[in-house]
């Protein structure tokens, strides 16, 4: 039976040719689109890792010039305790501008064992910064004063990179940096902390390590972080905005809410993902149309052969399972083509990506593949059921 | 000849509707897609408002410095820095410096207003085309004297005055000082990055240190040439000052700053490194993907192409046999398709009215609109003779080789 099909296909190899480029590349169309919603709704499906309700955060550019470090630390502890004054606020906590939801990302990069570890994003915080997010900390602890004068760096990780370097083993009290460098560029890892999902919900969280802020910090950090009470409105943040602006008389300061920060990143993601879903599925109703054309008017131009097969006693419904099958074979060799290039992604691990989301993507391409093939030659298949041997002959 | 041609392509169109309709809307939908590319494409591109000198205008948006340890630092300018270098330029008729937006809050009966503000020099009023609805800009000798007066946008008006006739001469607060308004202006959509803020600033009143030597700062600079032929001499003068000016700062070893056409400034900041402005990865991977996209409706067309034309097998027959000639098909069946285009080109100029007036009222960037201008018109003309042409030919051809005998046979 098979081996019949493919004389019919190749008996009209030009014309079947250009059908298989068609189903080919609306199949790599299919299977890029399926990749980005897999990585996304796998992204989509982890938890965010912290609690962004109700927290706001302040953008300041302070111009003051301090002669001393202690002068430095001195003014910003006084900001903090005014602040922290103000009943709706629970926590203030200082960070580098790398915050949740920001468009500031700090990458660094380090040796393990002789592992070259890159693009690892990294966070210099302060010890309030766990607490304004409700972090999760799955082994050890935070950090605490002493951390910064501790005689190797201090860090925590986040549960990816631990995964990465240390897989089920012991990440608390090991030791990661340039295995030749000096001993204040070494870090110890006093503790793991879940994935925290900051740069919005469709993307994953990456690797991470939590840096403290050093004696010297204040001089260019420039976003604080306040967790306040859910009752908090404009008025109070007017009053904030008073307080902070008082007291940093040559600052520019902007507040900021972490929750709409949120929805305006996803929006990012979300729009041009929407615009893409729209022409791809623009492209595919247009392929769709061009292959039920080309199959339906292939039926009719086989009039004649399909009349001699009926009148020799096949069935109506033999011949358009027939028409059906030369449809699904032609998908399928296109398909195979296809699934040879999109099988590269994950093996050349393609943008750093999962390869579950390739093969998920894979699977739901030639899923979507077969299925348009099989409802776009159904309705030619019925009409080739339908003829009479006696008129198609007659016609011949 | 031709409008005999055209009555049998108008005669065949109708023979077969479903066929036609498969193919008008592949047509119309990729032109469509196109179209409204382009017309975003070119919103970047050519000037808007205030932006109508941009063909006599140079930009320098940015400084880069690296090391050779494999640093690199890409930021704005200081006033200092412009101001110095660039403001040392003969050939430029204006110098226009400004700061990037930055973000201040104003509160204003319990409500949060998000204002971006642009400190700028006197020049800058005179290179961007701004509508003043009332008032006027300030000038050098109010900047000099540190004068906090501001020109606000019709956008931060109605935000935060409300309805009101006339704001000239009141007070507006950010950032905690007050400013008095002298003008208004028609909001600046923020994609004209170089122009937008809702709050303009005398340069002096801004709180960073404007006298600071650092290199790196805030700050953007214009360059307003007499004429369109200016801009390659201003170029060259630029790079041969930039070469000179000696890197400060010990953790870099060397300097880059551009003066580049509008376009050129926003390639090189996707695309482009040190000295290299990335135009051509930027041109070559942009066609990339638009071939790509055209591969799927191309291949379509030519798919349904072939079967429209072998249908007309016994017409090609009865034709070959009276003579016609290859040549005289081919050039029929082209033209016949490159009508067919057209009129998909016209639907698609419809849908893309229809899409752009849907993408207006999402406003997805404020105070910003895009339309269909004669330029886009004229680039989706070329696409769609580039686009019959190329899913008519190979079937046309194939059809002409077709034997006059199998032809005339197969009916």
């Amino acid at each position: 039976m098979f081996k019949h099909l493919f004389k019919l296909i190749w008996n009209k190899k030009k014309q079947n040719s250009l059908l298989i480029a068609e189903m080919l590349v609306s199949f790599i169309v299919i299977f890029a689109v399926f990749s980005l919603m897999a990585y996304f709704y796998q992204n989509f499906k982890k938890p965010m890792g912290f609690e962004y309700e109700d927290v706001w955060v302040i953008n300041y550019q302070n111009n003051q010039k301090f002669s001393t470090t202690d002068s430095v630390n001195l003014y910003y502890e006084t900001l903090t305790k005014t602040i922290k004054q103000l009943p709706q606020v629970k926590e203030i906590s200082f960070a580098h501008t790398n915050v949740p939801f920001a468009n500031s990302t700090g990458m660094t990069g380090f040796n393990y064992k002789g592992k070259d570890i890159q693009s690892v994003n990294n966070y210099t915080v302060d010890e309030k910064y766990s607490d304004v997010f409700k972090m999760n900390i799955l082994e050890g602890r935070w950090f605490i004063p002493q951390d910064k004068i501790a005689a190797r760096r201090h860090i925590l990780i986040n549960q990816t990179l631990k995964e990465e370097l240390f897989g089920k083993g012991k990440a608390i009290g090991q030791v990661i940096g340039d295995d030749k460098g000096k001993a204040k560029d070494k870090m110890e890892i006093i503790g793991v902390v879940q994935d925290m999902k900051d740069k919005g919900d469709y993307y994953s969280a990456g690797r991470g390590l939590y840096n403290p802020i050093d004696t010297g910090a204040f001089r260019y950090l420039s976003t604080m972080l306040i967790k306040v009470t859910p009752d908090a409105d404009a008025a109070f943040e007017s009053k904030l905005y008073k307080t902070i602006t008082n007291y940093m008389k040559n600052a520019t300061v902007e507040i900021e809410h972490l929750s709409q920060k949120r929805v305006a990143m996803n929006k990012v993601t979300l729009i041009p993902t929407v615009v893409l879903l729209t022409i791809a599925g623009f492209l595919i109703i247009n392929v769709a149309l061009g292959l039920f054309g080309v199959l339906w008017y292939n039926i009719n131009k086989r009039k004649g052969e399909i009349g001699l097969r009926r009148a020799i006693g096949a069935s109506g419904n033999a011949v358009s399972k027939q028409i059906v099958t030369e449809a699904m074979v032609l998908a399928t060799l296109s398909l195979i083509i296809g699934s040879f290039f999109a099988v590269q992604f994950p093996l050349l691990h393609v943008f750093d990506v999962a390869a579950s989301v390739y093969i998920t993507a894979l699977i739901l391409a030639i899923l979507f593949i077969y299925l348009l093939v099989l409802i776009c030659s159904l309705y030619p298949g019925r009409q080739a059921a339908a003829i009479y041997p006696a008129v198609a002959l007659h016609e011949e | 000849m031709l409008k005999n041609y055209f009555k049998i392509a108008i005669a065949v169109l109708r023979r077969r509707k479903f066929f036609t309709f498969i193919s008008l809307f592949g047509i119309s939908f990729t032109l469509t897609v196109l179209m409204v590319i382009t017309a975003l494409l070119s919103n970047v591109i050519n000037p808007g408002y205030p932006d109508k000198k941009r063909d006599r205008c140079l930009y320098i948006p940015r400084l880069e410095m690296t090391s050779k340890k494999g640093w690199m630092m890409r930021t704005a300018s200081s006033f200092y820095f412009l101001n110095h270098f660039a403001g040392s330029l003969k050939t430029p008729e204006k110098i226009g410096i400004a700061s990037g937006s930055q973000t201040s809050n104003a509160y204003v009966n319990n409500k949060k207003l998000v204002i971006d503000v642009k400190f700028t020099n006197a020049d800058f009023w005179d290179i961007g085309d701004f509508d003043f609805i009332e008032g006027k800009p300030y000038n050098k000798s109010q900047i000099d004297q540190s004068q906090r007066v501001t020109v606000i946008s019709e956008r931060t008006k109605l935000d935060y005055f409300g309805d009101v006739p006339s704001v000239v001469g009141k007070y507006i607060e950010a950032d905690n000082v007050q400013y008095r308004v002298i003008g208004v202006v028609k909001s600046v959509p923020i994609s004209a990055d170089a122009f937008y803020g809702n709050m303009y600033l005398p340069y002096t009143v801004s709180k960073s240190d404007y006298r600071s030597k650092n290199y790196d700062g805030p700050y953007q600079a214009i360059l307003l040439g007499h004429s369109t032929a200016d801009l390659e001499k201003m170029q060259a003068e630029y790079a041969a000052i930039v070469r000179k000016i000696p890197v400060v700062d010990k953790d870099y070893d060397q300097l880059y700053s551009n003066a580049d056409t509008y376009f050129r400034s926003v390639v090189r900041d996707i695309a482009g490194k040190g000295n290299k402005s990335g135009m051509f990865v930027f041109i070559a991977s942009a066609s990339a993907i638009v071939l790509l996209f055209l591969l799927l409706p191309t291949i379509n067309l030519v798919n349904i192409n072939i079967t429209r034309i072998m249908e007309r097998s016994s017409e090609i027959g009865v034709r070959k046999a009276f003579g016609a000639s290859s040549r005289t098909l081919v050039y029929q069946f082209v033209i016949e398709n490159i009508i067919l285009t057209l009129i998909g080109g016209i639907l698609g100029v419809i849908f893309s009215i229809l899409v752009l007036h849907f993408i207006n009222s999402l406003q997805l960037i404020k105070d910003m609109t895009f339309t269909l201008n004669l330029e886009v018109l004229f680039y989706s003309l070329l696409a769609c003779l580039f686009f019959g042409f190329l899913s008519g030919v190979y079937p046309a051809w194939r059809m002409s080789r077709l034997n006059v005998v199998t032809a005339l046979k197969a009916q």
